[in-house]
């Protein structure tokens, strides 16, 4: 019995020393919703607040509306909204779709935009909208949005003319090791239609300029079409620093040019 | 019934001793039966008597107050007389032969001959370590070279200090551990090539642990060493004392080291730039022996070396820290069914900076046009103990060990171009190791003449990263989910001695061992290999690589004469190693990813001869070869030192010493193509001179030695990088004992 006690502490000493350097990072807090505002106006006693993650950029926005009466957040029926980028001598739209309950948070109604040029000396970027209040009251108005430039965005174009805008989905912030690689390539039909084109190739390829004329790429997953104009891969960024990722469409058999992101991918 | 049949004839004979005589008896530690024909020698070596068919032999402790006793097949063991002392217990040391082999540094015994490089303190860790014949060394450059047991380095090898665990922290084997064990600590270095000890080494891996040098009971030492090299311009001081009270219950041994060394000259004056290198170690040990004869010792060790050059690699090393402590609790023996020997408690932590601030970044093939400083950390503890058992009349030893170390390394990568953003990578994150393991030996005697051992170690090994950014590199790259690595892992051998007769004795050994790969294999990302000039990623999914491995010595031996030769044949299946990762891999980068690619062998054999012709010559031989094949891809495996040896003749004289050397190696033309960016490698010999003497009644010693004699310009195949050895150098030492 003796023994059996010893061998007890022995194998307990054992496991203590072991068990005292292990320790479990469990990070489970899910992602708060956390918006900044954006612009805010107000109509017929209305107030319109557009809030959104980051400043709005080129390439895809998650917009996020709210509606306030009296200072109360009142959920409305429906809205309905239009960007538009007023050139001077032209308008055009953007590719977007249409704002519904926010499923993380109910108070707010939320849409995607692909804003396909930055605001400044070549034009300015509105969102017309149309909102049913809940007593059935249909407010329309519209808000101006400023739009950043930014490295998420790009287009080419076939030798038919026809345009193709690519859009960096994800990762929005790319971080060192494995990241989920979304594209979102939509086509322009007139200036105020621009659908989704769902049946194209994906030939994409991340490389690392390390200078001095030598550089290398990282694992990575070519994307494929999900539908709706996405298309998902995945990246594994070995390092942080500057990366580029090619990305060449194949439609129909033609092959178009070649367009580059780039961008930083910083140390998690 | 055996053990009162035992004690009945033990009453039996025991004879009437002389009043002021001792009678003692000599037992067998593990079984307590006596030690029969054991020689008694006296502190100069002469027998003063034999024990006898009982184990027992009368001495008067008056006229010899220490005694040494030895017998065939035991430690032999020094014994300070007292009255009331009835029993001594030898520890039995069944495989003395070759394979497993103990190196005494700093014996005093010159006529021993197991006794190794009696110079041994002069020279530095791994010259000595390069010099025994099975071991080779793996250099980068003038420091810290990485000790290689038949081939087998790094991962492949078990490389301890007392049996700790110690991990490297430089993803570049830059920092080997044998550097943190000074020669002046060392105590004996356990070679134990076939890997046989599973007990205690764990897997079954060739192992080679650097047993220190603790506070010994005797009132007070003083030795002073230094040394001076041309043209390196190498200094050495070392300060060693040892202290204990009056009544030889509490003893302290301090041991300081301070090396310093500019760059060396290869052979025909060409200077080795960038291998200079600066060191200070620190060791001091503590041991408090009870009354009731237990015994609790400390031990910690301290080692700093700065601005270390490596011209075979990248970058250089800054600085290196090494913080290593342990505490031992050593119990005495006792006749009880189950007996706890030893119980260890250890934590170390390695910490190593290195950068190429000092190379010309914008010209070189990897990495160009950046600066690429990097960090590295270990930290780890462990525990280990170990005793006997007896079950069902049968006894054995037991060990258990367990250890948890993390892991951490990274890099910056600055490039020259201002307009290219800084860049970061961790080569290792927050990685975890963790083993716990148990060994059981077990020794039986099927004859007078034949032992046979059998031991087998079962372990719980786990690794992961505790970092979810860094699980998701091997995710993404692999396309499966990371949890914690896990394994069970269990290795065995079988050894058999056969004494012939008192002059020959032949072994045997089968070990069979698993291992799990290591923490680089599994989680290391972006680890640049200079053997093959490949960017490395870990596979966390790695199989267990398995070996069986078959030994057998034969030795000859008397009291001045032995002659050994061991050969073994190691398979390895489901061998660790890169393979090509094509989609990533560019033109200046090329990378690889850990897989299991098939099997390998490694075979080979050791000669030594050591012969003491008379009192004035003695001889040592030593030769190794190694034949090593990657069979699946048909081809050798890299790193693999060619057939060498080196021939010693030592000439005493009164008080002075002549060591005469040559050192040589075959040529190697059996070089890894595919695998690595190695070379072919010349044949070498080179002469090596030292003289000794003793002054003023062998308190002071002087001595000189000559390295390289004809100034040859060579490399070693093992040489990374093809880095030249040492030119003509001239070493001066003295040491004087106070
Ligand atoms: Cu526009
Ligand atoms: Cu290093």
């Amino acid at each position: 019995m003796n023994m059996l006690k010893l061998w007890g502490y022995a194998a307990l000493l054992a496991i203590l020393a072991i068990a005292a350097t292990s320790c479990d990072t469990t990070d489970n807090n899910k992602p708060e919703l956390e918006l900044i505002p954006v612009n805010q106006v107000t109509v017929d006693g209305y107030t319109i607040s557009l809030e959104a993650e980051k400043e709005p950029e080129t390439g895809a926005n998650t917009l996020y509306w709210k509606l306030e009466q009296n200072g109360n957040i009142i959920t409305p029926q429906s809205i309905s909204i239009q960007p538009m980028m007023d050139m001077g001598d032209m308008m055009h739209s953007a590719p977007y779709n249409q704002p519904k309950t926010a499923e993380e948070d109910d108070r707010y109604f939320k849409n995607m935009a692909v804003f396909i040029m930055p605001s400044g000396s070549m034009g300015s970027w509105t969102i017309n909208f149309e909102i049913t209040t809940p007593t059935d009251e249909m407010i329309s108005g519209e808000i101006p949005v400023e739009v950043a430039s930014s490295w998420k965005l790009t287009s080419v174009r076939d030798d038919n003319d026809k345009v193709y805008f690519i859009t960096w989905y994800a990762p929005q912030k790319p971080v060192t090791g494995q990241n989920d690689l979304t594209f979102l390539i939509h086509t322009r039909e007139s200036m105020m239609n621009f659908p989704a084109v769902e049946d194209l190739v994906l030939d994409v390829y991340p490389y690392m300029d390390m200078g001095g004329g030598s550089g290398h790429s990282t694992d990575f997953t070519n994307p494929v079409a999900t539908g709706d104009g996405f298309y998902e891969g995945d990246i594994n960024y070995s390092m942080s620093g500057t990366w580029t990722t090619s990305v060449v469409l194949v439609a129909a058999n033609d092959t178009l040019p070649e367009v580059v992101f780039e961008y930083s991918v910083q140390a998690q | 019934m055996r053990y009162l049949t035992f004690f009945i004839l033990t009453l039996f004979w025991v004879e009437p001793a002389l009043a002021q005589d001792l009678s003692i008896q000599l037992l067998d530690r593990n079984n307590q039966q006596p030690v029969i024909q054991a020689h008694i020698k006296d502190d100069t070596g002469t027998v003063i008597t034999v024990s006898d068919v009982n184990g027992f032999f009368s001495i008067n402790p008056k006229k010899y107050p220490h005694i040494v006793v030895s017998a065939v097949g035991y430690a032999s063991k020094e014994v300070h007389l007292h009255p009331g002392l009835k029993s001594i217990y030898l520890k039995p040391q069944v495989f003395r032969d070759d394979t497993e082999l103990l190196v005494v540094a700093t014996g005093e015994d010159q006529n021993n001959v197991h006794a190794y490089h009696q110079r041994a303190n002069t020279q530095n860790m791994d010259q000595f370590l390069d010099n025994i014949d099975g071991l080779s060394t793996n250099k980068r450059g003038a420091f810290a070279w990485e000790p290689v047991i038949r081939g087998q380095a790094d991962q492949r090898m078990n490389l301890t200090i007392d049996g700790m665990q110690v991990f490297k922290a430089c993803v570049d084997k830059m920092d080997p551990i044998t550097s943190y064990v000074e020669t002046s600590n060392l105590s004996k270095l356990h070679i134990d090539k076939s890997g046989s000890g599973v007990a205690e080494n764990g897997s079954g891996n060739s192992t080679l642990d650097l047993v220190t040098q603790r506070a010994e009971h005797h009132p007070f030492s003083l030795q002073i060493q230094s040394a001076y090299r041309v043209p390196d311009n190498y200094r050495h001081l070392n300060l060693t004392t040892n202290i204990s009270d009056p009544s030889g219950r509490n003893a302290v041994r301090f041991s300081g080291s301070y090396k310093k060394a500019n760059d060396f000259t290869a052979g025909n004056d060409r200077t080795i730039n960038n291998t200079q290198y600066e060191k200070l170690n620190l060791n001091a040990s503590y041991k408090h022996t009870f009354r009731s004869g237990h015994s609790i010792e400390g031990n910690y060790i301290t080692d700093k070396a700065y601005d270390v050059g490596y011209p075979a690699l990248l970058m250089d090393a800054t600085k290196a820290l090494a913080d290593i402590g342990q505490v031992q609790f050593n119990f005495a023996s006792s006749d009880a069914n189950f007996q706890l020997d030893k119980v260890q408690l250890y934590a170390n932590t390695i910490r190593h900076w290195m950068d190429d601030y000092d190379r010309d970044v914008a010209n070189r093939a990897v990495m160009r046009g950046m600066y690429m400083p990097m960090y590295g950390e270990t930290v780890t503890y462990g525990t280990r103990m170990n005793g006997k058992a007896a079950l069902l009349g049968h006894s054995f030893n037991w060990f258990l060990d367990g250890y948890a170390s993390h892991a951490y390394g990274d890099m910056e990568m600055n490039s020259l171009d201002p307009e290219i953003e800084d860049m970061f990578i961790y080569n290792l994150r927050d990685v975890q190791t963790r083993n716990v393991g148990l060994g059981l030996k077990h020794q039986f005697r099927a004859s007078d003449k034949i032992l046979l051992k059998l031991e087998e170690n079962i372990r719980y090994k786990s690794l992961d990263t505790g970092n979810e950014s860094f699980a998701s590199f091997f995710e993404g790259l692999y396309d499966r989910e990371l949890d914690t690595r896990q394994k069970i892992l269990l290795s065995a051998s079988g050894s058999a001695l056969w004494m012939l007769n008192d002059r020959w004795s032949l072994t045997g050994n089968l070990v069979y061992s698993e291992r799990m790969g290591n923490h680089m294999e599994l989680f290391g990302h972006y680890i640049y290999n200079y053997t093959d000039g490949f960017f490395y990623d870990g596979n966390p999914w790695l199989k267990t690589e398995r070996t069986f491995n078959t030994d057998v010595n034969v030795t000859w031996e008397t009291d001045r004469n032995s002659f050994s030769i061991s050969l073994f044949h190691k398979q390895y299946f489901t061998y660790i190693d890169g393979i090509l990762a094509e989609d990533v891999s560019s033109n200046d980068f090329k990378f690889k990813q850990y897989a299991n690619v098939g099997d390998a062998v490694i075979m080979g054999g050791e000669f030594r001869s050591l012969n003491n012709i008379n009192h004035v010559i003695s001889l040592e031989n030593r030769i190794s070869y190694l034949y090593a094949q990657n069979q699946s891809l048909n081809e050798p495996l890299p790193l693999i030192p060619p057939l060498k040896g080196n021939s010693l003749i030592h000439l005493h004289h009164g008080k002075n010493m002549l060591m005469g050397e040559v050192e040589w190696a075959a040529a190697q033309n059996r070089v890894a193509e595919t695998t690595s960016i190695e070379d072919q490698t010349e044949a070498f010999a080179v002469i090596n001179l030292s003289f000794e003497r003793k002054w003023m009644g062998s308190s002071l010693s002087s001595i000189l030695e000559v390295n390289n004699l004809l100034d040859h310009y060579y490399h070693t195949h093992t040489s990374i990088g093809n880095i030249p050895e040492a030119g003509r150098n001239l070493m001066l030492s003295l040491r004087y004992n106070f």
